[in-house]
């Protein structure tokens, strides 16, 4: 991936800021953002006619192997999602940076991922056929849901100590799993091939 | 202090997301198979390249009743099992085109090609004598097939991936292998194997990813088109 994710933003007019919201849409609104966008994806996937086909980078074998190589890379930025901030929560010893590699980690592990779900649901769509592609599928459209309300949380002030580190496993548990029903299979049922 | 960089984020991902999605639907009009699910092997594609190789989109929205328009019927897959239940057929046509494979899933197939009318009949006709004799109408097609000097009465409905019509060629060990699937609405598959021209039943396909291993060396299967 050639992008930036810090130049990608520098154009966009800043946002609206909102007067301080009371406090239940403070939670409220993260999580209908969240389902909108979980049902939003799932929608699309399922309305979509699936073109069973798409770009592919060039030196890969098939749109399978860069998209297991790149969930693959996503998940490495995950984990290091999960030592930061442990580091951050101080349940780990860890550097002074250690908030701006969980900031920079995500945003890559994010980027990373969003090509991979572009593909999916353009090309093979939300599929229900067997379990591993359920699971996948659901889970696939959770994650994204899941991270836009983490997102949305992280601008809000005063949330209880253990919102953060509940949300934020949810995005690492659904990645895994998202990843484990898709390029760990593809690794084992086409070896570790580029 | 609002935080923004966490929207930022997000709105780089939807930026990203709109920017591929976009390149996806102006490449994915070409009828050339540069990406996709590209062969892990060498699999030779059918001899017919297809016009409208990933036309899957116009064959959304059929019109439902062929007979009345002058156009030929829209491009769709078919497909279905013959009225004994020993056999599937499935049907794929593109731009008034047809290809039709017919196989029984243990010894005995036949490829058959030829046009549709606009009225929606079919008449194609297969290497060995084979021959199908069907018709459109709104969703399936009915017809019958006679090969092996039986007749076989069949409906195919329409199929929507994953199901439908695929195959694979390609050396393996140094034999020449030939694979025809179709793939049923309920997820069941009717296949054969050619080694050298001698037909087994075939491996089950990976219906999503289009990956069989044949003889321990893996292929990909791609769909059939006219």
């Amino acid at each position: 991936m050639t992008v930036d994710p810090n130049a990608a933003t520098q154009g966009f007019p800043s946002p609206p800021s909102a007067p301080d919201r009371p406090g239940a849409a403070r939670y409220l609104v993260p999580a209908l953002v969240a389902c909108a966008v979980a049902v939003g994806l799932g929608a699309y996937g399922t309305v979509h006619d699936p073109a069973g086909t798409a770009f592919n980078l060039a030196g890969f074998s098939s749109t399978g192997a860069v998209k297991s190589w790149l969930a693959t890379a996503s998940f490495g930025f995950a984990v290091v999602q999960l030592v930061s901030a442990l580091m951050v929560y101080g349940r780990l010893p860890g550097p002074s940076w250690a908030g701006a590699l969980h900031r920079w980690s995500g945003r890559v592990a994010f980027l990373t991922a969003v090509p991979v779900a572009v593909h999916c649901l353009y090309a093979l769509g939300y599929q229900t056929y067997e379990p591993r592609v359920l699971w996948h599928s659901l889970l696939g459209c959770f994650f994204f849901g899941v991270f836009s309300a983490k997102m949305l949380l992280l601008r809000s002030e005063r949330l209880p100590g253990w919102l953060l580190p509940i949300v934020g496993g949810l995005v690492f548990a659904a990645l895994t799993v998202v990843w484990l029903t898709s390029a760990l299979w593809f690794f084992r049922t086409f070896g570790v091939t580029t | 202090m609002k935080r923004s960089g966490p929207l930022f984020t997000l709105l780089a991902g939807l930026l990203l997301a709109l920017f591929l999605l976009s390149l996806n639907a102006t490449t994915g009009t070409r009828p050339t198979a540069s990406g996709g699910e590209p062969p892990t092997t060498k699999v030779s594609p059918n001899p017919t390249p297809s016009p409208t190789g990933t036309g899957a989109g116009t064959g959304g929205s059929p019109s439902p009743d062929p007979s009345t328009t002058g156009t030929p019927p829209p491009n769709a897959d078919y497909a279905g099992r013959t009225d004994d239940d020993s056999s599937a057929v499935a049907v794929s046509l593109r731009d008034g085109r047809a290809i039709a494979y017919f196989c029984d899933g243990r010894d005995q197939e036949s490829w058959l090609k030829g046009d549709i009318e606009d009225d929606g009949s079919l008449k194609l006709t297969g290497r060995g004598g084979g021959e199908l004799n069907g018709t459109l109408k709104g969703d399936r097609v009915r017809g019958t097939v006679d090969i092996g000097g039986k007749e076989y009465g069949f409906t195919a409905d329409k199929a929507v991936k994953p199901s439908g019509l695929y195959r694979a060629t390609a050396t393996v060990r140094g034999a020449e292998v030939d694979g025809g699937w179709i793939v049923l609405r309920d997820g069941s598959q009717v296949g054969i194997l050619k080694r050298d021209g001698r037909p087994s039943a075939a491996p089950e396909i990976d219906p999503g990813s289009g990956a069989v291993t044949i003889d321990g060396e893996r292929l990909t299967v791609r769909p059939v088109t006219p």
